[in-house]
């Protein structure tokens, strides 16, 4: 054989080869063909089925397609006919695939074999632990507690008939909670639902303190619309996007303008805005300002004249630009008025002051003046399910309810917490002192976790759920796409041999019937309930699915992922006219932000959702842990993000470990110099700090994986009874040690040559030269 | 003979090139006669004794001539051929019991392994490493449903041309001298005017 | 059966200006292509894989201060800077547009990696690893690159063969923006990205979404294009197969026009 160049390649790359082979035998599993004994229909090797289902790595529940081969989950997919999400994906929905096949998951029940949350448990039959269920359950069920994520559809039934069959209670958790969100919406717009934000057809989008594109209420389908807000297909002009937030949050460095109000302070610009618009006549033809302003017109706002309260709401200087503040006010109200349709959004940190639902109320009620009420690029309203008994506003505890549960459990009222995916030990603030009631003699938990977290530790028995892909389930968005929609979630694949997890619903069911309270549960299984519901949808013959039969039915909507009808839209919910003397009464509601904590040398603390992790419910996820945060490109810790200057001031480096102290605690991360945060803000992510659990969630240093909720004191927003998670004041001090980031930035240097590397790599142009898209 | 002194160092060059020559020429040989895709093996003792003369021979030769792709039925439709499901033996097996005591106590397994739920565990005899993206269904479709009669082929003769004559082997063998090496690959892609760019096999 | 074989040439359209920098796109690809977990130390050793990534760039000091995001993949270029310099050709360019990396004739050189002024070659210094149960999750179509050898963005090649073999070879059609989107074919970062500021196609395709911004790239200097696109370091001329649409600044707002 002559030693061609393609020849000796081959034998250079073959003995690398052969020595690799030579080192490491071949796996003994690759050498056997295994013959399935039974071949389902479906299962054809090789080939992928696509199911669809919902997504329950976040609140919104998207539809997904799974892709499926050979009985294993493989990839998570928008899908496309689902109207939240319309095909796209967020950061969190691949994620699902490694809860399903995570290496630190729950195997099958358990009971507390060690002191209390030691986290020692024995592995138990699933008999032994619906026994010892049942038996708590008929001694201790008045008074008893089934505390959940906020839980919608049938499940949400099930879970409040359950708790009521049984003489307790049902209360939907949420970490950073939308109490205030919901109750300043229904006071401005009289509409039960939330309602539909049509950024797609606006052209001034004006949000406060909503990070809409990151964590929000619905980001997916927010990223989706903003798209088409930017560019969208036979859009004329592209989206204005302002965004009035004390911290430079994701959706704070998409937008064209940014502008840093001082904490707490954005009801006042809000209505400052307002008294502008009226003032000068801005407001969209129809609206009626006598109504509104109660028959006073602007003198109803009075007090909120830009110049009145300008030097309140912290503008800082270098925005200004010579201008003076009231000036700034001005021109956005101008703006706002003038490129309509235009659309207010608040939320976010603006909800969670002391002062938070005068703030949303001022906010949501700037869409009345310029006409975007229940119109095209405004607010949208939702008509609830034809279905009438199922829930579609998850039922969600306010801070006093959680106080109040962490009552009854200390005076024995309580004596039964039966928790579902509801971290409390992790989410509430300290002051609460939920921990501490778990102490108490006498108190039972059942955790239905699927994986050990700081609640199911505390647990005396746990009853490890399936994870939703191997689940039945069924969702009504909140918010609803502007239609009613009945989202369905169907096992897509069977749990692993090794695991026997239990349905949550199943259990419930199961438990109910046992104890003899099932007259309000008819229902065998999950299934069962859903399949009614069909049934009943297919009665109604309408909405998205036409079919001859109700097993046809069934069928498709399993297939499709669900049932919607986008006739009962728009037509069916009136806009809501403004409730006479609105702004009069908000106005007169108006107050200054109240902080507590240390006042001189401090900072607003401005706790966030993780991008990835939210509320950390993702925190055990290798996935959403190595997506680097945007802003920050930060992965795997708990950072403090501090002012750029004023870090440098502090004498404070990348890195360096910092101990920040508030009325309720002290926590440490890693100090993150951003270049884009006010002077007087420290923001830090939540997600991070667990002490049980997941080693991907739990291995790390305690100086650089925290729990920010540690920081909270409880203090509450006036009148909604939410909690304010963003009135508190801190101190942030040097410890003198230092450890390295682990963020993304920097991690490719060869063409970060030069003073502003981005010019060269991000081209940038100007609305007028962007014409044909 | 004396070396001379500065002839020690030359002698320990010349050894340890000899020897490092060696240790690679004896690499290269094992990588070239081990590597997978030239074959397991000729033909490795299958946890259940299954005569493909007997199902799939011809009948003047006393089988009962079934198609390959009447068990392989992925064959046609996706990547993998796959060995049937043991269900699917059961659809004749259920009646058929055998009619030597072989085949009875053979029969008997597959049964066994239905009613015990257990799959059978074959032994592999063709491989191509897992770099390696091989689509079964674009080559029989390739060489059945083409324009000229050598693309016109029944299923079975395209299954021969890699596979040889499964039909007639009572343990399944690799076919003699049939490489499932790239070059082999290439040749045909070649002959028959198929791409041979290497995103077509490797992903 | 359909015989004739339809040339493609893939190609990619990155809308700067709708890119939210919501890391969707780098959750998509790595659960598509078995890209190998990024542990805590793997982003303090710099050496974080991530076949499609975020770029973050900071502009001006707070409060007048930008945060301008782009995604950054394999470019795909059509004069590629790491393709000469491999030994042992294991990077090349192949009929359909695509920078191959063939795995099993890398040798690790790692002269490409050097070579590429986009950074988006990633080498595999360790075996990858993954718990046991996490393999269930492994995408059979993409081959698990072992030590020593780089990986990069393949444009999910194992989608677009699926989708030749499905769509034409099958079924004799031709492939086309909406089936690869219906028969989710389209590469994974693509299909996930919210905003749409990723669309993928056929350049060869008349109908393709993405035609027009090559068309315009390929025949008009930077200034004197119609689109907003632009080539990533176009000065190198490496003839990228990725065009971006550039990031609009809307301020100073044109005043006192109303939109109906």
């Amino acid at each position: 054989m002559s030693l061609t160049r393609r020849n000796f390649l081959a034998w250079a790359g073959l003995s690398a080869v052969g020595a690799v082979s030579c080192a490491i035998p071949r796996k003994e599993q690759e050498l056997a063909i295994e013959s399935p004994v039974r071949l389902p229909e479906d299962l054809v090797e090789g080939l992928d089925n696509w199911y669809a289902t919902l997504c329950r790595q976040c609140p919104c529940a998207e539809g997904v397609l799974v892709r499926v081969m050979e009985g294993r989950a493989k990839k998570v997919q928008g899908n496309p006919v689902y109207p939240v999400n319309q095909g796209k994906q967020s950061v969190r929905c691949d994620g699902g695939l490694q809860a399903l096949y995570h290496p630190h998951r729950l195997a099958g029940p358990m009971q507390r074999s060690g002191p209390r949350g030691s986290g020692q448990f024995q592995a138990i039959s699933w008999d032994a632990a619906l026994a010892a269920l049942g038996q708590q359950l008929a001694a201790n069920g008045s008074g008893m507690v089934l505390a959940t994520e906020p839980l919608r559809a049938h499940l949400g039934l099930i879970a409040g008939r359950f708790a009521q069959a049984f003489g307790g209670k049902h209360l939907g958790f949420e970490t950073l909670d939308q109490v205030t969100l919901r109750a300043a919406l229904e006071s401005v717009y009289q509409q039960p639902l939330l309602p539909d934000f049509d950024l797609a057809q606006a052209n001034y989008l004006l949000s406060f303190g909503a990070d809409f594109l990151s964590t929000w209420l619905s980001p997916t389908r927010y990223g989706q619309a903003y798209g088409q807000f930017r560019h969208g297909e036979g859009r004329k002009e592209r989206g204005i996007h302002v965004q009035v937030e004390p911290r430079f949050s994701m959706t704070a460095a998409n937008a064209d303008r940014w502008i840093p109000i001082g904490p707490g302070w954005e009801g006042h610009l809000a209505l400052s805005m307002a008294q502008v618009i009226i003032s000068e006549g801005l407001q969209a033809p129809g609206v009626n300002i006598n109504a509104i302003t109660g028959g006073k017109g602007a003198a109803a706002l009075e007090p909120f004249r830009p110049e009145a309260v300008a030097g309140k709401i912290g503008l800082p200087e270098g925005l200004l630009e010579g201008h003076s503040a009231a000036d700034v006010i001005k021109e956005l109200a101008r703006d706002f008025a003038k490129h309509r349709p235009s659309l207010a959004v608040g939320g976010g940190s603006a909800g969670a002051h002391s002062n938070g639902l005068f703030n949303l109320k001022a906010i949501y009620a700037l869409n009345y003046l310029v006409g975007s009420v229940g119109t095209a690029g405004g607010v949208k309203f939702n008509a609830g399910l034809p279905l009438n008994e199922l829930p579609s506003n998850a039922s969600v505890g306010s801070l006093a309810d959680w106080k109040k549960v962490a009552a009854d459990i200390n005076s024995g009222a309580t004596k039964l917490l039966m928790v579902h995916q509801a971290d409390l030990a992790y989410g509430l603030p300290a002051s609460v002192g939920m921990v501490q009631a778990f102490q108490r003699e006498g108190l039972f938990i059942a955790s239905f976790s699927t994986f050990l977290d700081e609640t199911s530790a505390q647990a005396d028995l746990i009853l490890p759920d399936r994870v939703y892909l191997e689940d039945w389930g069924s969702d009504v968005p909140d918010p609803a796409p502007g239609y009613p929609v009945l989202g369905v979630q169907q096992p897509v694949v069977n749990p692993l041999s090794d695991y026997d997890p239990r349905s949550f619903g199943d259990v419930l069911l199961a438990v109910a019937q046992q104890q003899g309270k099932a007259a309000n549960l008819p229902w065998a299984t999950l299934r069962d309930a859903l399949r009614e519901s069909s049934d009943k949808l297919f009665a109604l013959r309408r909405g998205s699915i036409r079919a001859g039969s109700a097993d046809e039915f069934w069928r498709t909507m399993l297939q499709r992922g669900g049932w919607w009808d986008e006739s009962a839209g728009i037509r069916n919910v009136a806009a809501p006219s403004a409730p006479a003397g609105l702004l009069a009464q908000i106005a007169g509601e108006a107050a200054a932000p109240v902080f507590s904590g240390p006042e001189a040398e401090s900072f607003h603390l401005l706790p966030f959702s993780h991008n990835s992790l939210l509320d950390g419910r993702n925190s055990h996820l290798p996935w959403a842990q190595g997506a680097p945060d945007p802003v920050t490109t930060v992965t795997w810790q708990t950072w403090v993000e501090l002012n750029e200057h004023k870090a440098k001031e502090m004498g404070l480096r990348e890195g360096d470990v910092v101990k920040v102290e508030s009325a309720a605690g002290s926590i440490s991360g890693l100090t993150y110099l951003n270049p884009a945060l006010p002077p007087d803000v420290v923001g830090i992510p939540l997600g991070q700090g667990r002490r049980h659990g997941s080693e991907y969630a739990s291995g790390r240093l305690p100086e650089e994986s925290s729990n920010v909720m540690d920081l909270l004191d409880g203090a509450q927003v006036q009148g909604s009874g939410g909690l304010a998670w963003a009135a508190a004041r801190v101190r942030v001090t040097a410890t003198g040690t230092s450890r390295r980031v682990s963020k993304f930035e920097g991690t490719s240097m060869a063409r970060e040559i030069g003073e502003t590397p981005g010019e060269r790599i991000i081209h940038i142009t100007s609305p007028s030269n962007s014409g044909g898209h | 003979m004396k070396l001379g002194r500065n002839m020690v160092p030359l002698a320990l060059v010349g050894l340890g090139t000899s020897l490092i020559l060696l240790v690679v020429v004896v690499v290269v040989g094992i990588a070239w006669y081990s590597n997978p895709p030239f074959g397991l093996g000729d033909a490795p003792p299958q946890p259940i004794a299954f005569p493909h003369t007997v199902h799939a021979g011809a009948p003047e030769q006393g089988g009962q001539g079934i198609q390959c792709e009447f068990c392989h039925r992925n064959v046609t439709k996706g990547a993998a051929a796959t060995v049937p499901a043991v269900e699917q033996c059961l659809f004749c097996h259920q009646q058929v019991t055998g009619t030597t005591e072989t085949a009875r106590v053979e029969i008997a397994k597959v049964k066994a392994s239905f009613e015990n739920n257990t799959p059978i565990q074959w032994e592999r005899v063709h491989r191509v490493p897992d770099h390696v993206r091989f689509v079964h269904e674009a080559h029989i479709r390739f060489f059945t449903e083409g324009e000229t009669p050598e693309t016109q082929l029944p299923v079975s003769q395209v299954c021969s041309v890699c596979h040889g004559d499964v039909a007639g082997m009572t343990v399944v063998a690799p076919k003699p001298g049939q490489s499932l090496k790239m070059g082999t690959c290439l040749d045909c892609h070649r002959q028959n005017n198929i791409p041979t760019d290497c995103t077509v096999c490797h992903q | 059966m359909a015989t004739e074989r339809i040339d493609h040439k893939w190609g990619m359209v990155i809308d700067v200006d709708r890119c939210t920098g919501c890391q969707a796109c780098v959750v998509a690809c790595q659960a598509e292509n078995n890209v190998p977990m990024n542990t805590p130390d793997r982003f303090l050793e710099r050496r974080a894989y991530e076949w499609i990534r975020i770029e973050r760039y900071w502009e001006g000091e707070f409060p007048k201060v930008k945060a301008r995001f782009i995604p950054i993949l394999c470019q795909h270029c059509g004069n590629a800077p790491c393709e000469p310099v491999c030994p042992v050709y294991a990077t090349y360019h192949n009929d359909q547009g695509l920078n191959v990396q063939v795995y099993n004739r890398c040798v690790g050189t790692r002269y490409c990696i050097n070579n590429c002024p986009y950074q988006v070659r990633f080498f595999n210094w360790w075996e990858p690893q993954w718990p046991n149960t996490l393999q269930n999750q492994l995408n059979p179509d993409v081959t698990v690159r072992s030590r020593g050898i780089m990986e990069k963005c393949t444009f999910c090649i194992q989608r677009l063969r699926r989708a030749e073999l499905a769509l034409e070879r099958q079924e004799g059609g031709r492939i086309n923006d909406q089936n690869l989107a219906e028969r989710n074919l389209a590469p994974a970062c693509v299909a996930a990205c919210p905003t749409s500021a990723l669309m993928f196609g056929d350049q060869n395709d008349p109908n393709s979404k993405i035609r027009p911004y090559f068309e315009d790239a390929n025949t008009h200097s930077e200034r004197e294009r119609k689109t907003r696109g632009y080539r990533l370091l176009e000065e190198m001329g490496t003839g990228a197969n990725v065009i971006y649409l550039k990031k609009v600044e809307q301020y100073p707002l044109k005043q006192g026009e109303s939109h109906g």
